[in-house]
């Protein structure tokens, strides 16, 4: 215990030190503490009433999060989690010592952590959760994490520490997990929604299907509406509710199917969760919308081809005449290779009528693969200059769509709201 | 009416780094010119005559598609280094390229038969050569990305691709990159190659379409200057 309060004590002080010298909420504290102590994620977490839900997956994991965070504070629950981005060992210590007291204690009902795929393994062994939810696997900047075949045995291995684990039945290589999980509750959708949400294996070709699953939770209809959608969802006991999201996509509807089947695991009501679900606002640059300039800027931030794909599903699905800004950079958080551009459906936008820019570090990049589609595009590579064009491109009263990487979209939303990134950027 | 026909092997199997955007690249380029491909693909345990392709595209893969993929080229071997003495043009990629030399050992001492096109081996290593890379060769400079762990030793008399300006390519040591036997092109590169490097995905379809009708062929030329912006920029990228 010594050895903990020492550790929190001084991973506190390195945290309002870095604050103080200007290098904003970073995951100094973690890092120190886990110095200290190298049991500090597990000695934190212990405590925590109903235990930890760890979320991990490709694509979805921040919406998910945010999700599962809603529900359970509507229960009156006590809820920490990660900020968005800090999902390594360090950001998760960071968070829990900024939440435990002196004496090391972190008072909370429940804990929420999203999880990077490369460091899931590790954060399930040391967090031991209560549920695990695991949203899709995909390949993602493979100069960053490798392979998508270590990518899944890294979840596998991660499923093995969870009491259970919440699975996307549509994704095999998500389905396959369940043999090495104490226990399993899919998610999933009905077959028109399936089919239009290609997994891995079927990006690329007629794809590897598996036998189905029973479903403990089906999503049975996402329609567009307004800024999001209504969707449906039905549970195996036969409990149905349609339920108006603030977030677009068919992709976020499986999210959300995510974040509902792992809150009934924690003991909250179908009917409960499904009502708490109107409530949540869209994650930081995950179909959020900002006003600028009289116009309204939604944010569709892009990682890897099979994201990308849902934001291009989206685009084309509007109105003709949209105003598009592409925005690419290839730093680490980014991937940095660009070649996953060329893998993505671009050429579904062929004839959207929409009206194309293209910005950041590979500008380029993404026109040239514009160009290739059969699609002009203007290219701007200073990041205000481009926002400038867009945002005058955007007729005053309509929305303007923002399709960034990482980074990209980190810069633009300093521009837009100035001192938004510093908070959410990490280390 | 098909003026090129391009067999692209393994496409479902062999498909990271965006190396289909080849496959986009020479199909948009032929259309620009009035002239139509038509596409083959050639997944895993399917016959196809390579006798009636014009050009073999194969990409990357992970390492769980490549030991499949090895095994069903060595079905192929003969019938795809016929196709390389009689003119047929290829180019292979990263993957692809390695099973086209003699052999591939994996890191863990594995040795997996190629088909022999190429005169070199691939060891594979622990550390992966990463980034962008600039090669210089007879069609210019050639950009692209590099991600591999094999290191590729061409034998003595083996052509390479070109010269290493910045980058890896076949191994830390030697600053050559990729290899050429008469119309077999084989590179680690990536990014798509052939959208950035223009003026080597015309050098392939000047071949190919030389190869189907037997005597040359020029291309008209094409406005590439957003080509050649992008490679610029790509370029300077570490």
């Amino acid at each position: 215990v010594l050895r903990l309060v020492l550790a929190t004590a001084v991973g506190r002080l390195a945290g309002r030190l870095s604050r103080l010298l200007g290098r904003g909420g970073s995951a100094v504290p973690g890092l120190v503490a886990e110095k200290l102590d190298p049991r500090t994620i597990e000695r934190l977490s212990a405590p925590i009433r109903r235990g930890v839900i760890v979320v991990t997956g490709t694509n979805g994991k921040t919406t998910t999060t945010k999700m599962l965070v809603g529900i359970l504070e509507g229960e009156g629950w006590r809820v920490v989690t990660n900020p968005t981005g800090s999902n390594l060992a360090r950001g998760i210590a960071t968070r829990l010592l900024e939440v435990a007291s002196w004496r090391g204690r972190v008072d909370a009902d429940v804990a929420v952590f999203e999880a990077d795929e490369a460091a899931v393994r590790n954060l399930a062994r040391r967090l031991q959760p209560k549920v695990i939810v695991v949203t899709n696997l995909a390949r993602d900047q493979l100069d960053r994490y490798g392979e998508l075949a270590t990518t899944a045995a890294h979840a596998a291995e991660a499923v093995r520490h969870a009491g259970v684990a919440v699975l996307n039945a549509d994704d095999p290589l998500v389905a396959d997990l369940a043999s090495g999980a104490p226990a399993v509750r899919f998610f999933g959708a009905a077959e028109g929604i399936r089919r239009s949400m290609p997994h891995d294996s079927g990006l690329y070709g007629p794809g590897e299907e598996g036998a189905p699953s029973a479903l403990d939770l089906s999503l049975e209809r996402a329609e567009p509406e307004g800024d999001g959608q209504t969707i449906e969802l039905v549970s195996a006991s036969g409990e149905r509710a349609a339920v108006p999201l603030q977030v677009p996509g068919a992709y976020n509807g499986y999210n959300a199917a995510a974040a509902v089947l792992a809150a009934v695991q924690c003991g909250v009501p179908f009917a409960r969760a499904v009502v708490a679900l109107e409530e949540i606002r869209p994650a930081f640059g995950r179909g959020q919308v900002v006003e600028h300039r009289g116009r309204r800027i939604k944010l569709l931030l892009v990682k890897n081809p099979a994201g990308f794909n849902q934001a291009i599903r989206l685009l084309a699905a509007l109105p003709s005449g949209a105003t598009v800004l592409i925005a690419i950079n290839d730093l680490d958080a980014d991937g940095r290779d660009v070649s996953w551009l060329w893998d993505a459906r671009v050429e579904d936008l062929a004839g959207s009528g929409h009206c194309f820019g293209t910005a950041g570090i590979r500008a380029l990049d993404m026109a040239l693969r514009l160009k290739y589609a059969g699609l002009e595009a203007w290219s701007e590579t200073d990041f205000p200059a481009a926002l400038r064009r867009f945002v005058d491109g955007t007729p005053a009263g309509e929305t303007g769509y923002l399709v960034p990487t990482y980074t990209a979209m980190l810069r633009f939303l300093d521009l837009l709201l100035p001192g938004t990134s510093r908070r959410e950027a990490w280390s | 009416m098909t003026d090129l026909v391009i067999a692209h092997l393994y496409p479902y199997e062999m498909n990271i780094y965006g190396d289909t955007g080849n496959v986009i690249a020479l199909r948009r380029r032929l259309e620009w010119r009035g002239l139509e491909a038509r596409v083959d693909p050639v997944p895993a345990g399917t016959p196809y005559d390579f006798g009636g392709a014009d050009l073999v595209f194969g990409g990357g893969g992970q390492d769980r598609s490549q030991l499949r993929v090895a095994e069903d080229l060595q079905q192929r071997a003969a019938a795809l280094r016929e196709a390389v003495a009689g003119g047929t043009v290829f180019l292979t990629i990263c993957g692809t390229y390695q099973l086209f030399g003699r052999r591939f050992l994996t890191q863990e001492g594995r040795e997996i038969p190629g088909i022999g096109v190429f005169a070199m081996e691939t060891v594979g290593g622990r550390r992966r050569m990463i980034g962008n890379i600039i090669v210089a060769t007879p069609w210019g400079d050639l950009v692209g990305f590099e991600n591999h762990s094999g290191r590729t030793l061409l034998d003595p008399g083996q052509k390479s691709l070109g010269k290493v300006k910045k980058g890896y390519g076949n191994n830390e040591t030697r600053r050559e990159e990729g290899a050429v036997t008469d119309n077999c092109f084989g590179t680690y590169l990536h990014g798509s190659l052939l959208p950035k490097n223009p003026s080597f995905a015309d050098e392939l379809l000047r071949r190919a379409l030389q190869h189907r009708h037997g005597q040359a062929v020029s291309l008209e030329p094409l406005d590439d200057r957003l080509e050649h912006l992008a490679a610029r920029a790509a370029a300077r990228r570490p």
